[in-house]
């Protein structure tokens, strides 16, 4: 996992983590995946309010649709965008 | 290991044209100048495809100055030799004024009008004798050594995954840093995906005025698509972990790297001075023609109208696109889809996440690509036969006075 900015409430999955795994940032952050995280995907780690900025590399990306719990998968059907409307219904 | 060795000395040549520009290609282009010369231009090109012979063209009958400025800024691009024009003969496209343009260029140009020249079967033999005649002297043309200063690369991204804004995105904005550093020019575009870093971008600026002008730019295509009612994220973006536009204008921008922002283009006007800028590729005024930009090969073709002889295209989930004109290196974000399209890649970023090399060294190797593709030996697609290439209608404003401060 790679944590990007000290700021950052979600880590970016190198490689695929399975439910249960522990990933680990190099700055030292460990957080327990509560559920599949694949390579590439978000996991939070804190636990992050409903309606909640989702900081990534020190920017805001979304706003979270609602409450994530610390460990979760961070995408699409828990975040939502500022600026475009990113519902899983809207594509493919 | 197919990669280019990033030690090896610089050996780029390139052919010198009328403008003092250099190609690091020497095509002949068929171009056809509406859709339905498209088969006869393809067909007067098939047998020479692996002799350097690209078709490009614009499919529309209306008149555009948007396309005939794109397509004469093609036709006269550095990397093009000679050029044949495929005419239908009842089409809006002022062909004679493009003819003119190359040759005014220096370069060997033939136009063939379809209803004049025996129809289908007339004009392909024709055209085909033209090429004949041409290739002995494009083959034996003249070429001079390059630096990276005489280079204009062009950074582009499509299909981007989570890894790419973490990967091969800023592994091409430290090789970006390095052109830069070296004198080369630079551009990045697709404004509709910098919404979100407008502020950071904007810090970047050379002058006050220009920081301004790149807001602008950027609200411009936020204003555009929202009233398009669609914007530049899409179902593979979501299965491969990017979830908002956003994120996916954060991993994009990376590829620009940290240097100043010199200027803004739009397509066809060509950087005036090395440097790093921004390409404006968003339609200027009301909803018009619908999404400016239908795919990643029509902001490629704008980026090689304002003189891109390479371009860099980073991609996560693995797009195979090329380029008629300018060579396309391929950077992919992960080792998963490099194993999987390894005949397609020129540079895996992948091995960033798998620990095993730093973003400072892909850097060195997209550089390392760069140089090798200069120096004539054919990129993956480029070795694949690819030429893709899209023009279709958009309207522009000239360019503001604060965009190109002096």
């Amino acid at each position: 996992m790679v944590v990007l900015d000290p700021a950052d409430n979600v880590g970016v999955a190198l490689a695929d983590i399975d439910a249960g795994g522990r990933a680990r940032a190099l700055d030292g952050r460990v957080v327990d995946a509560l559920e599949p995280i694949p390579q590439g995907h978000k996991i939070a780690l804190v636990d992050i309010g409903a309606g909640a900025e989702i900081v990534r590399f020190g920017m805001p990306v979304g706003v979270a649709r609602a409450a994530i719990a610390k460990g979760r998968l961070a995408h699409v059907h828990n975040i939502a965008s500022r600026v475009l409307n990113n519902d899983e219904d809207n594509y493919e | 290991m197919s990669e280019p060795d990033a030690n090896a000395p610089l050996g780029m040549r390139g052919y010198l044209r009328s403008d003092g520009r250099k190609g690091v290609r020497n095509y002949l282009i068929v171009a056809y100048l509406v859709e339905c010369a498209h088969h006869v231009a393809r067909k007067i090109a098939q047998p020479f495809e692996d002799e350097g012979v690209q078709l490009i063209g614009f499919p529309g009958c209306y008149p555009s100055a948007y396309a005939e400025r794109v397509m004469t800024a093609v036709a006269t691009h550095p990397n093009v030799g000679a050029a044949l024009l495929i005419s239908l003969g009842c089409e809006e496209f002022h062909r004679a004024k493009l003819k003119a343009a190359i040759e005014a260029s220096g370069r060997p140009v033939a136009l063939l009008t379809i209803q004049q020249a025996g129809g289908t079967a007339g004009t392909i033999a024709k055209g085909r004798a033209w090429i004949e005649a041409q290739l002995p002297m494009l083959s034996a043309a003249p070429t001079a050594p390059l630096t990276l200063s005489d280079l204009v690369v062009g950074v582009k991204c499509g299909g981007s995954d989570g890894l790419s804004g973490v990967t091969i995105n800023p592994a091409v904005g430290r090789a970006v840093d390095a052109l830069i550093d070296a004198g080369a020019t630079v551009m990045f575009e697709e404004t509709c995906e910098l919404i979100g870093c407008e502020t950071h971008m904007a810090a970047r600026a050379k002058t006050p005025e220009l920081a301004e002008a790149l807001r602008e730019a950027v609200m411009k295509a936020d204003v555009y698509y929202r009233d398009l009612g669609h914007g530049s994220f899409g179902g593979g973006n979501i299965k491969y972990g990017l979830s908002t536009l956003e994120e996916k204008s954060l991993g994009a921008y990376a590829k620009s790297g940290s240097r100043p922002i010199v200027g803004i283009l739009k397509p066809g006007i060509l950087p005036p001075k090395p440097g790093l800028y921004l390409m404006d590729t968003v339609n200027d005024g009301p909803v018009r023609y619908g999404i400016p930009n239908i795919n990643d090969t029509q902001t490629i073709v704008e980026m090689v109208a304002s003189g891109c002889q390479l371009i860099v295209f980073t991609t996560g989930a693995g797009s195979v696109v090329g380029q008629a004109v300018a060579p396309v290196i391929k950077g992919v974000s992960n080792s998963r889809v490099y194993q999987r399209m390894e005949g397609d890649m020129d540079v895996n970023g992948g091995t960033i996440a798998d620990g095993v090399e730093s973003v400072e060294d892909v850097g060195r190797r997209v550089v390392a690509a760069i140089v090798s593709a200069a120096s004539g030996v054919p990129t993956k697609s480029e070795a694949l036969g690819h030429q893709e290439f899209v023009l279709s209608y958009k309207t522009y404003e000239p360019l503001g006075p604060a965009c190109l401060p002096g």
